[in-house]
């Protein structure tokens, strides 16, 4: 029986929650929150109170700290990482902050519990999770050591399993080394901030090991994993930026893979320009231009959302909208390259074929290539192996997949771009050429003839003839020849006559233990 | 001031220097334009900055990943 009042006993443990609640929320204390803000960057907490939705965040592990040192249990509110679910765009989310404020957010006993935890949540019930990245790595002191290893790494056999139950979306937004890049690359979505770091461990470590001076930026910065890695699916300016693109992100795709994607209403002026997007095509062979402008046009308007703009650019890959429905829009890029595909984009085109077949997104081909990079250093970049892993992602994709061809398809790439069965269905635009190698070369393979030659001229035209759209179709190699200002129209009929009806819009998801990278 | 180089994505030949050096550029303008593989192949400053210099000149063979022109953004 307790003695005193009730309401005495009320005050007495609100008072300890409100002690204990404040010493949680100040994270690493107000000195290093306001160095913080003084550059310019938001805070753990600032961040999640951003990505969710008001008042919906709620925390999970509040009164969690560091319990393998003595000395850390009142010096690390949260160790270091604050988890919780969310509402994001109106959806329940599970959340994970790193607070660098507290030990640099490096990963040790608890905070392990805590992420294994959000993602055990996340996968068995069908929620969203979010990874908003900057950490030091493993909190060393703890990691130490036979003992030290043995009981804080692989214990969780699921740790760094990826089967894509649900959609990961990051955000690199510091110095992020060890699990933080690990979560990061195991994403379906990266944005990185300019500034931020991405790197297996620290250049200070990198330094020490190589015995030469590393520079962050250039072992992890915006630039390498936008342009050389591809880990960097978008590159932001600000924290703020990167939370938003985060929401953008997740809008489109469904909370878990069983589950189709979120409709959207079709905003005004979608398929405006439609009436003079042959314009966007040069009318020279020769002459190049940037598709991503042609499918601006045709999806909704405002809706397409590109995926490493700066990565293997002769591949274009982006989420959009057609008729308020998530597409996966990828197509070839002929302002870059012309359109020809090394292994950067190869790597690229499979890893969203990968992305949108998991998550019950139909796929939207744009097709302009005069075929693959060829040469010493294509094969050096191992292009065989790049072209089959894509081959083998078009080949189990399950979801609708429907292809346009715009311009040039020629050789393997014309398998590789959905050529043929590699569709559900096949449209071409008057403009289409279709062989097996582009007719400038092919008269020099096929008659021993070379630019200036007597005879080239007249066999150029016939084989220029003989790859007109006119016999593709008569063979019923296109199911449908369109014209250019019908494409989004044709797109989302067939779109609803592909739907995916005997299964309620779910795939077969045959790639969802794939690599995230390759 | 950040330098960012710009480089060919192609081997080739430069066709046709298109931006003045000194120029002022925006993202996705082109600097100039290669013939490679039969096309015109732009070369496109990825970054918005000022076109510090160019080095190749009109007519001159460039290999892929060539160093082609500097801009300071």
């Amino acid at each position: 029986m307790n003695d005193k009042a009730p309401d005495e006993r009320g005050a007495r443990l609100e008072a300890e929650f409100a002690a204990r609640e404040a010493r949680a929320l100040a994270m690493g204390g107000p000195q290093k929150l306001a160095q913080r803000a003084a550059a310019g960057v938001l805070n753990a907490r600032e961040r999640i109170a951003r990505l969710c939705d008001p008042g919906t965040f709620v925390e999970s592990g509040l009164f969690a700290s560091s319990t393998s040192n003595p000395a850390d249990r009142d010096s690390t509110p949260g160790d270091g990482k604050i988890t919780g679910f969310g509402k994001v765009n109106g959806r329940e989310t599970a959340v994970l902050a790193n607070d660098f404020t507290v030990k640099g957010a490096s990963s040790a006993a608890t905070n392990g519990r805590k992420i294994a935890h959000m993602k055990r949540v996340a996968t068995q019930r069908g929620l969203p999770m979010v990874f908003l990245g900057e950490s030091s790595g493993a909190r060393m002191p703890d990691h130490m050591g036979a003992r030290g290893m043995g009981s804080l790494l692989g214990n969780d056999p699921t740790q760094y399993q990826r089967l894509r139950e649900t959609p990961w979306a990051s955000a690199t937004l510091g110095l992020s080394y060890g699990s933080s890049s690990w979560y990061a690359v195991l994403s379906e979505f990266n944005v990185m901030r300019k500034g931020a770091v991405l790197a297996v461990s620290s250049s200070l470590l990198a330094s020490l090991a190589i015995k030469e001076d590393v520079d962050p930026q250039e072992m992890g910065g915006w630039r390498l994993h936008a342009e050389v890695t591809g880990f960097a699916d978008q590159v932001v300016d600000s924290d703020e930026e990167a939370l938003e693109a985060i929401k953008a992100f997740l809008a489109y795709l469904p909370a878990h893979h069983n589950e189709a994607p979120p409709v959207a209403a079709v905003p005004a002026g979608s398929g405006e320009g439609m009436r003079d997007i042959l314009a966007l095509l040069p009318e020279s062979r020769t002459q190049v231009y940037d598709v991503r402008k042609l499918m601006r046009t045709v999806v909704d308007a405002g809706s397409f959302f590109e995926l490493k703009p700066r990565f293997g650019k002769a591949g274009v890959t982006g989420l959009a909208r057609l008729d308020g429905r998530t597409v996966g829009v990828l197509g070839n890029n002929p302002q870059s390259r012309g359109g020809a595909m090394d292994s950067d984009a190869c790597e690229k085109l499979t890893s969203f074929i990968v992305l949108c077949d998991s998550f019950n997104i139909p796929l939207v081909l744009f097709v302009d290539t005069p075929g693959f990079v060829i040469g010493t250093e294509a094969e050096r970049r191992r292009a065989p192996g790049r072209i089959m892993n894509m081959m083998n992602a078009l080949a189990l994709t399950t979801v609708p997949k429907l292809s346009v061809i715009l311009r040039k398809s020629y050789g393997q790439a014309y398998l590789n771009m959905g050529g043929g069965r590699n569709s559900d269905e096949v449209a071409a635009w008057p403009t289409a050429e279709v062989s097996f190698m582009d007719p400038v070369f092919a008269v020099r393979v096929v008659h021993g003839l070379d630019p200036g030659a007597p005879g080239f001229d007249a066999a150029l035209a016939e084989m220029n003839r003989a790859n007109e759209v006119w016999d593709f179709a008569q063979v019923y190699a296109a199911q449908s020849v369109i014209r250019p200002q019908e494409t989004r129209d044709w797109l989302i009929r067939m779109l609803e006559v592909h739907r995916l009806r005997l299964t309620g819009g779910i795939g077969q998801h045959l790639m969802r233990g794939w690599p995230t990278s390759f | 001031m950040a330098v960012i180089k710009v480089k060919s994505e192609v081997t080739g030949s430069v066709w046709k220097i298109v931006a003045a050096s000194g120029a002022r550029l925006d993202a996705g303008e082109t600097i100039m334009i290669l013939e490679s593989m039969k096309m015109e192949i732009p070369v496109i400053a990825e970054d918005g900055g000022t076109l510090a210099e160019l080095h190749v000149a009109e007519g001159e063979v460039v290999n892929e990943g060539q160093l082609v022109a500097t801009l300071h953004e």
